[in-house]
């Protein structure tokens, strides 16, 4: 598809799971499609939760077509999205200070909804799991995974161009086009060069998240969303190799993932102005309700190293009859503007979870398609992702760690990462195993501008150092490929900052460490803060 | 949150301390030689995080790790990185080779070559052997294998130094090693001669096993743990028991048993730890708190220059033997700067790794060329062949060089009581 | 085991104190809890670079300026400029030509490529007058495969100020081989095979092949670890060699630190490398004696200690979820209470755990609950008071309260 064209048949408003999602099943059922990202993709509350792949147990008792929507994902996501997860499975626990007489109601609310849930012996879940709480009184074997967020959402980007989808990160949509009652395309300024643009479609999808309600008010339209902060700790290493969560209602802290090479606690759930939700910073209190809660799940977490703190938004949708907010769904909400608000053309996709985003994309699909009078049927749920193909791994044990490590990461698609050369195969993040050939691969394949883009692709600056030395030398890299080295610079300050931002709240013993070597490093020795201020001052 | 709530850190060898400052990988004497060696930042913290989170990134060059321990001396955050290698090691097995299996087993090997001794002696020394051993085994054709004595040391002890011990007031258990057992009982008969001195007999242990340091590094971790078990019992009978503390004259044994025990193995050792020390560290204290004295012989000379073996560095030693050293007044002492031999144990005995072994000990075997003296002192037994075969200085124990200085009658009329 | 003096921490304030006391003829143990951030030196030595957020060229009349409890206060500012030469003195002693002088600042390029002021700076290593750069021209060396060392931060920042930068690409197949290792290509490593006399020759050719004689050449530095490379290169190649810092470990700080611990065990220094103290006895506001964790019951004991234990990332201070504390003796630290208070919002704040470190008096004894031991001494990064990130001034503070306390010491006996 020519790159230049202005006009689509769909706009997709949001490059989190959801756009990504609904932009790979448009695409496949033979939709041009044009996605615009305000940032970076995963920038949401995509790329900032627990990347747990649910079994649905934890909706089981309270919200059964949650569960039974979330246990169908999951063994979608197994299949299709196979270099995604993890598969871990995990343990609910029931504590010395938890009812164990609510384990019976939980499996038997999972078996209703069609979750395997499996009664084990204490000292089993301790022998399967040496980090659990040794003094728990009850245990329940349950299908739970991880899945990493950043590699779902960049495969069904790359799978969604693969079918001809345009995707432009760093454009953020400024208005929408309206005439007539009806959504025409949107208006979107390039980030990056300030460019004004317009962009046209017979639809417009909406799947911004918590910022959907924003968009939708460019249209004159009111959703009833809630932001709901959610805060996380990154952990040094992985404590657990299960999920383990809390036998009991759903509460803050009670669920410890383990997720590549780390593991994350979490969440909290506070109510924020939708003000703040651009800069989500995690509190004293949180930290300290997490490692509260978090050490009742796993001891060993009282005495591991923190590498980070970090914030997400959920986007609480309340129902159309209750605008107080008082009766959440965390079930999918599938807008169609046309009926609801005379507004044709526009669809808003949202409330849900990561784990039903294929869901979610399937329903907004099938709208634009009726809309469109096109009708294929969706085949998201049998088709793997790129890098998920059965049998194409490579055969050949691969013997370097960054290998292993790129193929963790990228699938079968990590056999398009140059290793051929000693060069090729230098470290540059040696925390996380990531290559100069991963990088190069990422900067000119996964829409790469600037660092963090390149730690959600590739995980460089994410392994216990936060990028002391790798940030460094990713950075020069980046400058060379994309031939700016002043920006590549400013962008090593401000990738700097953005780590720091996780690691304040958590500054103490090695964290703090780490902190005064990176300042050590980049301030006293590099001066990159004069550097910096001199670029600034100059313009 | 408990009070101990992220106030105290804990992790397997203290890998999350890691700032990944790389100042270990300045001081990696294998990865200065070899670019196959990925270096100790790598092959420790780094590669523990990702073997923690699959086994599969378990990478086999970790078995270039020659397990001097500089890196962990380096660490300036209490990492201990050479530790989290060995684990890594013995957690991914590998099936040991023969010719492994028969440098580890240095107590069988010993039994059956001392009993035969000249034989043995003459046919490892002749070339045609050595070629099939380079061939077949896997055993570099230049070393030599330190001959065998002909008479055991524990035989020696039984026939000619058991029965006066008891004579003494105050007594040490000796746990003499397989070196000097098969290889080299004059040190041990020179350390009988000099803890007589002090007024101490000197006893065995009820059962003495090979410490498992060979073992260890060739894959055998079971068999070392097995080893280790029983070297604890033994030298708890005699801490409990007896009232004997142990002492040794080799730091890999000492350290082996003092560290690598309870870090690699897991052998829980922590009450035998204190009482197992190194005859030079011994004796040092002994004279620290005025409880013996020494006596020299006037007419002892000697140009010694000390080098420090990579676990006597480790375990923070050597100042006991330098200092014991420099109380000999007819001893002239070089203190050579701290360099690994390159030998470690079995390690530059193996074909593949000959290159690198002397590589890695050039720095050192120049430095004792400069310095040109008669003997090179060492607490290790492996530097010893490694730096006699080297430079063809000859090189001997620091408890040997005093049981030379030493005017044995009159020191043993200074500690009678 | 007695000493005269033993002072815990092996970097460049203990080595300086342990140098400058073995000089006047004393006993002295260090006790070094392995290797030190001089592995983090750029091959500069700062004595004051920045107050009040403007760069400073001369230090010690800007010293006038230092906030009150800054510890050149305690040092005395009316002696800053006679340390600092007594300072350089041990530095030439040690081996370590420094060009530069305490009243006047020179500029360092920094591994990026920008400048800052500096009080000494090792031999080789590119230096300017002032922050604005003198030259025209230069030709930057880029090696093949090393990734520590950011040349493109390097020519976009010579370029910002009108330099006109050439950059020339070699590949010594001698060097380009330790790329063969994924981590290992370091400078620290190249530097090794460089003491080889061959191995430069054919570097030394490479580069006479990319440039010429009237070029001013900057490259990284990655030889010279402990030997005269960098001298036997510069003989061997047409253009005018000037040396830029990599990324760490880097070769000046690792010659710097060489070179000090060659010279302090030279002059009969014990240095007790890999060790660490963790006891010790305060009797009657002294201190008697302390433990290590390797010599266990053989106690050290001296007339004076000294505490040079660095910062929080050498683990002079640590900071844990409650409080910030002095693990070895238990000191009293200045630190705010609250870790709210520990840091600011944005990264290159001058953030306050940077100031933090044990509190002392006039006379940098060490104070605990209050009272001052009287043969304890505190010196270098381990003093609370200043930031060297920010202020620049952190091997000053090291070396310079090294040598005034070395003086209270020889002058006490």
């Amino acid at each position: 598809m020519n790159k230049e064209t202005n006009e689509f048949d769909v706009i997709i408003i949001g490059g989190g799971i959801t756009g990504a999602g609904t932009a790979r099943d448009c695409a496949m059922r033979g939709l041009r499609v044009l996605l615009l990202e305000r940032f970076d993709y995963t920038n949401g509350a995509t790329g900032r939760n627990h990347g747990l792949l649910h079994s649905g147990a934890r909706y089981a008792v309270t919200d059964k077509e949650s569960a039974t929507e979330c246990i169908e994902e999951n063994m979608i996501l197994r299949r299709v999205a196979r270099h995604c997860v993890d598969e871990t499975d995990g343990l609910f626990i029931t504590l010395p200070e938890d009812d164990l007489g609510y384990q019976k109601t939980f499996v038997d609310a999972c078996r209703a909804a069609g979750i395997r849930a499996d009664i084990i012996d204490p000292a089993e879940a301790r022998l399967l799991e040496p980090s659990v709480n040794p003094t728990l009184i009850g245990a329940v074997r349950i299908p739970d995974a991880s899945i990493d967020p950043f590699r779902l959402t960049m495969a069904n980007l790359v799978d969604a161009q693969l079918h001809g989808a345009v995707a432009l990160n760093y454009h953020e949509v400024t208005d929408l086009v309206i005439e007539n009652g009806r959504v025409l395309g949107v208006k979107a300024t390039d980030l990056h060069t300030g460019q004004q643009k317009e962009f046209r479609a017979a639809v417009t999808i909406n799947a911004c998240g918590i910022w959907g309600m924003l968009i939708a008010r460019k249209a004159g339209i009111t959703i009833n969303m809630f932001p709901a902060k959610g805060a996380l700790l990154i952990f040094g290493h992985r404590v657990n190799q299960m999920v383990i969560n809390r036998c009991r209602k759903p509460a803050n802290a009670d669920i410890l993932v383990p997720d590549d090479t780390v593991c994350v606690i979490g969440t909290t759930s506070d109510r924020v102005p939708i003000e703040t939700v651009d800069d989500m910073r995690v509190a004293d209190e949180e930290v300290n309700i997490l490692l509260t809660e978090g050490e009742k799940l796993a001891p060993a977490l009282a005495s591991t190293r923190i590498l980070r703190a970090y914030a997400g938004v959920r986007p609480l949708v309340a129902s159309d009859d209750d605008p107080s907010g008082r009766s959440i769904s965390r079930g999918i909400v599938c807008l169609d503007h046309e009926s609801r608000d005379g507004m044709a053309g526009f669809i808003t996709i949202t409330g849900g979870k990561m784990m039903t985003y294929r869901l979610m994309a399937q329903e907004a699909t099938d709208l634009a398609c009726r809309k469109l009078n096109v009708n294929k049927a969706c085949a998201t749920a049998t088709t793997p992702l790129p890098g998920s193909e059965e049998n194409s791994v490579s055969q050949q044990e691969p013997r370097s760690f960054a290998v292993k490590a790129a193929q963790g990461r990228h699938g079968t698609m990590a056999d398009k990462i140059d290793a051929d050369t000693p060069l090729d195969r230098a470290l540059v993040c040696e925390c996380e195993g990531v290559s100069v050939g991963e990088i190069r691969y990422a900067s000119q394949q996964l829409h790469v501008h600037n660092l963090m883009n390149l730690r959600r692709r590739t995980r460089t600056g994410m392994g216990t150092c936060q990028g002391k030395l790798c940030a460094c030398r990713a950075a020069n890299l980046l400058g060379k490929y994309n031939h700016d080295a002043k920006l590549a610079q400013a962008d090593l300050a401000k990738f700097l900052g953005e780590r720091w931002k996780g690691v304040k709240p958590i500054a103490w013993g090695s964290a703090l460490r780490e902190a005064q070597l990176t300042a050590t490093v980049y301030q006293r020795l590099c001066g990159l803060d004069k550097a910096v201020a001199r670029k600034e001052g100059e313009q | 949150m408990a009070a101990t709530t992220q106030t105290t850190f804990a992790s397997a060898n203290n890998f999350e301390q890691c700032l990944k400052c790389s100042i270990c990988t300045v001081y990696c004497p294998v990865a200065a030689v070899t670019t196959a060696y990925p270096g100790p930042k790598q092959a420790g913290p780094d590669g523990e995080r990702y073997r923690l989170k699959d086994p599969k990134f378990y990478d086999e060059a970790l078995k270039l790790c020659l397990n001097c321990k500089r890196c962990e001396v380096a660490c300036p955050s209490e990492v201990r990185i050479g530790d989290i290698i060995q684990r890594a090691r013995m957690q991914h097995p590998q099936r040991p080779k023969l010719r492994d299996v028969l440098l580890a087993n240095t107590d069988v090997m010993g039994t059956m070559a001392t009993s035969m001794a000249p034989v043995v002696n003459l046919t490892l020394g002749m070339k045609p052997v050595k070629a099939v051993m380079n061939a077949t085994l896997g055993i570099d054709k230049h070393r030599t294998f330190p001959a065998y004595a002909s008479q055991k040391f524990e035989t020696w002890y039984r026939r000619h130094a058991a029965q006066t011990q008891e004579s003494f007031s105050k007594h040490v258990s000796y746990f003499h090693g397989c070196y000097v057992n098969y290889n080299y009982p004059q040190l041990g008969k020179d350390l009988v001669t000099v803890m007589n001195a002090l007024g101490y007999g000197v006893h065995l242990l009820e059962k003495e096993k090979c410490c498992g340091v060979a073992l260890m590094a060739n894959g055998m971790h079971e068999q070392a743990k097995r080893q280790g078990e029983t070297n604890m019992q033994s030298m708890r009978k005699s801490i409990n028991e007896l009232k004997r503390p142990i002492i040794t004259t080799s730091s890999t044994c000492t350290f082996t048993m003092r560290d690598e025990y309870d870090h690699v193995l897991g052998i829980d050792n922590r009450d035998v730890r204190d009482h197992l020390s190194l005859a030079a560290r011994f004796i040092y204290q002994l004279i620290d708190n005025g409880e013996v004295k020494l006596a020299f012989d006037p007419n002892f000379k000697m140009r010694v220059a000390y080098h420090t073996a990579c676990h006597m560095q480790r375990m923070g030693w050597a100042i006991f033997s330098t200092q014991l050293l420099r109380m000999i007044p007819g001893l002239e002492l070089i203190e050579l700067e701290s360099q690994c031999c390159g030998i470690a144990g079995t390690y530059g005995f193996k074909k593949e790794n000959y290159e690198n072994s002397q590589a890695i000990g050039a720095g050192l075997f120049q430095a004792i060329k400069e310095a040109d003296p008669q003997y090179v002192a060492t607490d290790c037994e492996t530097c010893k062949w490694q730096i006699e075969m080297s430079t063809g200085v000859p090189v001997l124990n620091p408890i040997s060089i005093l049981a030379q200085a030493l005017d044995v009658e009159k020191t043993k009329q200074l500690n009678q009581n | 085991m007695k000493f005269d003096t033993i002072i815990i921490g092996g970097g460049l304030s203990g080595l300086t104190c342990g140098i400058a006391l073995s000089q006047k003829g004393q006993r002295v143990a260090i006790v070094a809890g392995g290797q030190n951030s001089l592995h983090f030196n750029a091959g500069s030595m700062e004595l004051l670079g920045n107050v009040d957020g403007e760069e400073i060229a001369h230090p010690v009349e800007a010293a006038q300026r230092l906030q009150p409890n800054h510890p050149y206060r305690k040092v005395g500012i009316d002696h800053l400029e006679e340390l600092a030469q007594e300072a350089k003195t041990l530095l030439d002693k040690a081996g370590l030509t420094m060009s530069g002088n305490a009243k006047e600042n020179h500029w360092r390029i920094t591994p990026i490529g920008v400048t800052k002021p500096a009080w000494l700076t090792l031999e080789g290593l590119a230096t300017v007058a002032s922050s604005q750069l003198p030259w025209k021209a230069v030709t930057l060396v880029e090696l093949e495969g090393f990734i520590d060392s950011p040349l493109q931060f390097v020519e976009t920042n010579l370029a910002a100020q009108g330099v006109q930068v050439k950059v020339a690409r070699i590949a010594p197949a001698v060097l380009t081989q330790a790329r063969r290792s994924a981590s290992e290509m370091r400078a620290t490593s190249l530097a090794k095979i460089l003491r080889n006399h061959q191995a430069l020759a054919s570097l030394a050719a490479e580069i006479n092949q990319v440039t010429t004689a009237d070029e001013l050449v900057l490259m990284p530095m990655f030889l010279g670890l402990d030997d005269d490379a960098l001298a036997a290169l510069q003989a061997q190649v047409k253009p005018r060699l000037a040396f830029l810092p990599t990324l760490p470990p880097m070769v000046p700080g690792v010659r710097i630190a060489t070179a000090l611990q060659h010279y302090f065990k030279m002059l009969g220094g014990t240095y007790l490398l890999g060790d660490k103290v963790v006891d010790g006895l305060i009797e009657d506001n002294t201190m008697r004696h302390i433990t290590t964790a390797k010599l266990q019951d053989v106690l050290l004991k001296a007339d004076n200690f000294v505490l040079a234990t660095g910062s929080f990332m050498s683990g002079g201070v640590v900071a844990d979820f409650t409080r910030i504390y002095e693990p070895v003796f238990g000191l009293d630290v200045e630190a705010p209470a609250n870790r709210a208070d520990w840091t600011l919002a944005e990264v290159m704040d001058d953030q306050p755990y940077m100031s933090c470190g044990v509190a002392t008096d006039d006379t940098l004894h060490a104070l605990k609950e209050g009272k001052a031991v009287k043969n304890l001494f505190a010196i270098g990064s381990v003093l609370s008071g200043h930031n060297a990130a920010v202020q620049g001034d952190g091997e000053g503070v090291d070396m310079l309260t090294a040598l005034a306390v070395a003086h209270r010491i020889t002058n006490r006996q």
